[in-house]
């Protein structure tokens, strides 16, 4: 039914380098790679960026067509970014006559500029989500923003809340899968009629999935709290998050592409 | 009406590094006002058979057909199949979602378009059936109900489109022994006044109670079929399954290894009666005490 192609997360499991690395450090180097993508002043600026996106899906083994995969979702606003500018960025040399509309030479590149930039910051996105496991991803953002702990931020709690979420999204989407079949078997229709029939039809969905959903956490709570859950307060560790070497020359790539795109920026 | 599986395989999410082949060229008939009773491990594929009697879910492979018709051909009405074989699945109390009782049960008779008093007529009769009569529990919100009885005005919900099949899903499974007791009552009811039930069950002593044939699946295909007396005979082939017999039947066996003369034919707690009682009568009548 509807809802068993949806696999979660992306992470794609294999062995890699890249799939090593500390999650902090690849949160903070995702940020560092997107400062660079916003860095780049010209076309050839995001030459080097590109290089070096190549090279890191390269390493961490992932198929190229798992990452194209995540534009997918995105095709309409490039597309959409791509014609805007297109048509209404400002520019002197006209290149082609449309009739309607003189396509110039400057907005031509400034087009492909914009959508090379969401381009490039979604395949940075994925290439961290798809070497890097749901659970490790939210521990990293954890440690990096426990240091707000200061000014009260809840920063174990926010995790812990993104980590119960992360596991329970299959859970529900099966038992959504089970409603459906089961009020299908009661002639429910779920796939045809206008918009409006069609939100109606989810209420025999959406309210046993509440249900259900809230008597799973009333469970969850009372299981953490029998095996003396009391919150992030001197709580340790399973896996203690390490720097390595590689996580080193990792910095040392990134740091080495944002002086490149700043070199380029001089050059042209 | 007669339902018949013609070769079904059935795969899961086919192509995606989840796939699993969950049943495999299962061909089964179920026969007009019979009781039949599916029996196996968890997992070895017993709902998915289930879903397939009522086009839930399709065959990747193999056909359903019902009085000769395939129900996946196009033009065949998907809507008509739902009406007459109701599907209760497992824990069924857990789709219920209207205000009211009385609504919720009418969810499946408004879906086939009834006019208002029919289905006022259709869910009274379906409420009173599953014994759900007392003054103003229709108009009690579901979620306010005991477990018993959710689980029976789900049930309700199913009867109220007056299938003419009823598969059963674990009707018992996680039921209190009083509520689970109504629950076979009513099970075999509506078998005596003309129903045809698939029962699925992991309880060997209600298989052999109500079911007149059983069918044993072991690893998503059928291993063993016929009634429950035939079936019961193989306790070692059951076992290395990971079933039971009926605890009559172990009795009957721990009996007759003592050299106690118990009769084999015994699968029932009335049978076990009426041997029992015959074995004690003997023996008072040779003066053994
Ligand atoms: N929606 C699903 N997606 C993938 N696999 C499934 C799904 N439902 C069931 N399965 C698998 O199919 C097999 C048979 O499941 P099921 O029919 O529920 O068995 P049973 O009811 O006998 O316990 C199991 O191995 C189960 O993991
Ligand atoms: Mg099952």
């Amino acid at each position: 039914m509807a809802f068993n192609n949806i696999t979660l997360g992306q992470y794609y499991p294999v062995d890699s380098e890249v799939h090593k690395m500390d999650p902090r450090v690849k949160i903070v180097l995702l940020i560092a790679a997107i400062v660079a993508v916003f860095l780049a002043q010209n076309l050839m600026a995001l030459v080097p960026v590109m290089v070096f996106l190549a090279l890191a899906a390269r390493l961490s083994r992932v198929p190229v067509k798992l990452m194209i995969k995540g534009l997918k979702p995105l095709r309409f606003i490039l597309i959409l970014t791509f014609v805007m500018n297109l048509f209404f960025l400002p520019g002197e040399t006209p290149l082609l006559d449309l009739g309607f509309a003189v396509i110039k030479r400057e907005s031509v590149i400034t087009a492909v500029r914009y959508s090379l930039r969401l381009v490039l910051l979604v395949l940075f996105s994925s290439l961290l989500t798809l070497t890097t496991a749901p659970i490790a991803l939210t521990d990293g953002l954890e440690r990096l923003l426990s240091p707000l702990k200061v000014i009260r931020f809840p920063a174990h709690e926010m995790a812990m809340m993104m980590t119960i979420a992360l596991r329970f999204i299959p859970t529900l989407l099966e038992e959504a899968d089970k409603i459906m079949k089961a009020q299908t078997a009661r002639g429910a229709d779920f796939e045809s009629g206008n918009l409006f029939k069609r939100a109606k039809a989810m209420v025999p969905l959406l309210v046993p999935l509440f249900v259900s959903a809230f008597r799973r956490a009333g469970d969850l709570a009372m299981a953490m709290e029998a095996r003396c859950y009391h919150g992030g307060e001197g709580r340790t560790r399973l896996r203690v998050l390490k720097c390595e070497e590689r996580d080193y020359w990792a910095c040392l790539w990134v740091a080495v592409l944002i002086l490149g795109v700043a070199l380029v920026n001089r050059l042209f | 009406m007669l339902i018949r599986l013609d070769h079904v395989t059935h795969t899961y999410q086919p192509g995606s590094p989840f796939q699993a082949t969950a049943i495999r060229d299962v061909t089964l008939e179920i026969r007009p006002g019979e009781f039949l009773a599916l029996i196996g491990h968890t997992g070895c594929g017993k709902s998915t058979l289930a879903q397939h009697i009522n086009g839930l879910l399709k065959p990747t492979e193999g056909r359903v057909l019902l009085d000769g018709k395939d129900i996946h051909e196009k033009g065949f009405s998907k809507k008509e199949l739902r009406r007459a074989v109701g599907l209760v699945f497992q824990y069924p109390e857990h789709q219920l979602f209207e205000e009211t009782v009385f609504k919720d049960v009418a969810f499946g008779p408004r879906n086939l378009g009834l006019a208002e008093n029919e289905i006022k007529e259709r869910v009274e009769e379906a409420l009173e059936r599953v014994g759900l009569t007392d003054p103003g529990i229709a108009e009690k919100s579901p979620f306010e109900l005991s477990g018993g009885q959710m689980r029976r005005a789900a049930m309700a919900g199913v009867l109220a489109m007056r299938p003419e099949v009823l598969v059963l899903d674990e009707p018992a499974a996680g039921l209190d022994p009083q509520s689970r007791e109504d629950m076979l009552q009513l099970i075999s009811h509506l078998h005596s006044q003309g129903t045809t039930v698939v029962m699925i069950s992991h309880s060997m002593d209600d298989v052999a109670r109500f079911a007149d044939r059983a069918v044993v699946m072991e690893k998503g295909a059928i291993a063993m079929e016929g009634a429950p007396e035939e079936i019961f005979r193989h306790g070692e082939r059951l076992e290395s399954m990971g079933l039971d017999v009926p605890s009559v039947c172990r009795i009957g066996m721990l009996l007759r290894g003592k050299g106690v003369a118990c009769p084999e034919e015994m699968f029932r707690e009335d049978q076990a009666y009426d041997a029992l009682l015959a074995l004690w009568k003997g023996g008072k009548a040779h003066g053994v005490q």
